[in-house]
């Protein structure tokens, strides 16, 4: 695997770099942030569920992280990529800067990202990455449980007249303007269509991605998320919710650098 | 009265399909008197056969307290769910949870099939008339806390568990054997957390002695006060089948020498085995810090019932909406 | 935007508001094993109910296939005039033939004794 990543040229293996930290990032993110229901969900069973899916995120992460560092190999491990950085060295998508906050807005915006992970995998099965290409066909068979979950629970709320609606279409709300951050355009991203590592840009991706959830959104009545409008601070500028969660998870590895825990 | 425990089992087990107290015609004295052998003989209930008041009663009382302590033992761990210091550890300790709300699911399902909803359940919780294990009132100071609750604590529970496998209540021994065979996995991870960082700093070897100083007190009180079998209803019942000292002694001649093996000390002075009398000695627990703490005055009871409760509150539109009526076409 | 739900969507199965009831679930460990009870959730309706069932019995990849049955839609037969009926019945079991002293009797005629089995 590290002789196919040495195969790449510079700008290519820039352009894969950036794509497996955003990749990465992302599934970090959320599922840090997913896990906060263990322990604290509406009910036992959608806990035991939604602290899977969340686990299930952090898996991915862990794989994916241990992808980049042999593309990067500068000698850190995946740990050391997902933990040792500032909060300003983190690539993920702003739809994941919010916080958890309700169930409603956990599930819409688990629907928003779920959906564009789905459409970012399909464009990685024929890639000629070949490490990362079977790494996101074993995410996308994981991933087709997470969006059987969140899909049920998208329906239910929107389909429960008073509270469960109007809280759903509020978190969709609060995420608009963000939603469509996750397959915006990445920096070097032609490179990689070029070298048949990903088979679309990231504006082609965005329009499957709105074909994919257009139906659904159309039947329940729920309102499309719009254009992105700041392309290039898709990935950048996190917000302080991103900020005291990076705190609390890098405190105990802080107090002994290098230290085996 | 003869002990009930030496009297042959009035039916052999594959006679089990007809139970002669199910029937509605005898009177009750009779039907008491035919369970109670049945089970003291080693026979077995489930949720649909009859069952005196006291036994349905003992069944979901015991039960109850496990559920709560397996949803209240939650939270000591879940504050250290965000801080994880790597992925594996991250992941463990997160399947290391969701196993416990696993386990008060599993719990809860068995009690309610006893008769008590899961609502009524939370409300007793919350409100403090139904109690949760005393472990669960401590705080969680350190990440060694986490090593040395998963390792220890999950051990002494699990030696409490292990013997409840052949409990009489059949639905609840078979949980059992589901709920110790997942907690085996949780006391790896525990070891393995400790011996980590023992083979660590300095800094880090500090704070897991630390960490077992404080928790060893608990520990020792989680058993419960030594108490007269003989007077035991639920021991008498067949729903567990140790003793409290017993499954002390147990959990100490299993953990004390795999605690000494690592370099660690005991904060006890007169912890030691005596050869002559087959036993462990030991300083007596404080019982009076036990009493304080199941009666929801430890340091950090109330604080986590209102956690609790607050998350229950925050959330009840949600289950108001898992039990409406949808829009129809 | 409105609060109400779209009219012409159509209800998924089980939104008739039933509630939260227990599903029965039967899980299968290994291929070739029977489909043996494992235990039960509280769900609203099948879509959610496999879904918990899959958390709780096979979040381990310890089942390699689940069951899930409304407990209500569960038939349970325990009549003891029909599972245990009070006359004899042992020519139904291998225990009604008893033949030790029989087949004592017939050695001692023939003047044989008890065959030994045969190896291999």
């Amino acid at each position: 695997m590290t002789a196919l990543a040495g195969e790449l040229v510079p700008a290519t293996r820039n352009g894969l770099s950036l794509l497996l930290l955003a990749m990465a990032d992302d599934e970090f993110v959320i599922g840090f942030s997913d896990s906060e229901w263990t322990g604290i969900a509406p009910m036992l069973e959608e806990d035991v569920a939604m602290s899977s899916i969340a686990q299930d995120e952090l898996g991915h992460a862990q794989a994916l992280y241990g992808l980049l560092a042999e593309v990067v190999a500068d000698g850190r491990d995946a740990d050391a990529i997902a933990y040792d950085r500032p909060p300003e060295g983190y690539y993920h998508a702003r739809l994941l800067d919010h916080p958890r906050g309700d169930w409603a807005h956990t599930i819409a915006r688990r629907y928003l990202y779920d959906t564009a992970d789905s459409v970012r995998l399909e464009a990685l099965t024929g890639s000629a990455h070949e490490p990362l290409r079977d790494l996101a066909a074993k995410i996308r068979r994981e991933e087709r449980y997470h969006e059987m979950h969140v899909g049920a629970w998208l329906e239910r709320l929107a389909t429960t007249p008073g509270e469960p609606r109007r809280r759903l279409l509020a978190a969709l709300g609060r995420l608009a303007a963000d939603a469509a951050t996750v397959l915006a355009p990445l920096p070097g991203e032609l490179s990689l269509v070029m070298a048949g590592i990903v088979d679309a840009p990231g504006d082609d991706l965005d329009a499957r991605w709105r074909s994919k959830i257009g139906p659904t959104f159309e039947r329940l009545d729920l309102p499309m998320p719009p254009a992105l409008s700041d392309a290039a601070g898709a990935r950048t500028g996190h917000s302080d919710a991103f900020r005291s969660l990076h705190a609390e998870l890098t405190s105990v590895r802080r107090l002994e650098p290098g230290a085996t825990w | 009265m003869t002990d009930p425990i030496a009297l042959d089992p009035v039916l052999g087990p594959h006679e089990r399909g007809w139970l002669p107290f199910n029937d509605d015609g005898i009177p009750h004295d009779e039907r008491y008197e035919l369970f109670e052998r049945h089970v003291t003989g080693g026979g077995k209930v489930e949720s649909t056969d009859w069952m005196p008041d006291e036994y349905r009663t003992g069944v979901l009382r015991f039960v109850e307290m496990h559920a709560n302590s397996e949803l209240m033992g939650v939270l000591p761990e879940r504050e250290w769910l965000m801080r994880a210091p790597t992925l594996r550890r991250k992941l463990a300790l997160t399947a290391k949870v969701q196993d416990e709300v696993g386990h008060a699911q599993l719990l809860y399902r068995v009690a309610e099939d006893l008769g008590k909803p899961r609502e009524a359940m939370m409300e007793d919780l919350l409100a403090g008339r139904t109690k949760f294990h005393n472990v669960f009132h401590y705080p969680t100071k350190t990440w060694a806390d986490i090593g040395i609750i998963a390792w220890l604590v999950d051990a002494a529970a699990i030696v409490a568990q292990q013997a409840l496998r052949d409990s009489s209540y059949a639905p609840y021994a078979r949980t059992m054997r589901k709920i110790c065979w997942e907690e085996s996995v949780h006391i790896m991870h525990g070891r393995d957390v400790v011996v980590t960082m023992m083979n660590g700093t300095d800094e880090q070897r500090a704070m897991v002695q630390e960490a077992l100083d404080r928790w060893w007190g608990p520990l020792m009180q989680m058993h419960g006060p030594r108490s007269d079998r003989s007077k035991d209803r639920d021991i008498h019942w067949r729903i567990k089948a140790k003793s409290s000292e017993e499954l002390r002694q147990e959990f100490l001649s299993i953990y004390v020498p795999r605690i000494l093996e690592l370099g660690l000390t005991l904060p006890d002075p007169k912890l030691r085995y005596d050869d002559e009398a087959g036993l462990w000695t030991y300083s007596e627990p404080d019982w009076q810090e036990l009493r304080t703490v199941v009666t929801n005055h430890g340091p950090k009871s109330q604080e986590r019932l209102d956690f609790r409760q607050h998350h229950w509150d925050d959330t009840q539109w949600v289950r108001d909406t898992i039990l409406a009526a949808r829009a129809s076409a | 935007m409105t609060d109400t739900p779209p009219a012409d969507r159509t209800p998924a199965a089980g939104a008739a508001g039933r509630g939260l009831e227990p599903w029965e679930v039967f899980r299968q460990e290994k291929d070739g094993d029977p489909m043996r009870h494992g235990g039960s959730v509280l769900a609203p309706d099948a879509e959610l109910a496999v879904h918990y069932a899959r958390e709780l019995f096979g979040r381990r990849q310890e089942s390699v296939r689940l069951w899930v049955v409304r407990r209500a839609d569960v038939h349970d037969l325990s009549d003891p005039d029909l599972l245990s009926p009070p006359l004899d019945r042992s020519f139904k079991k291998p225990g009604g033939y008893v033949m030790r002293d029989k087949l004592a009797a017939a050695r001692a005629r023939s003047g044989q004794a008890k065959p030994k089995a045969r190896q291999g």
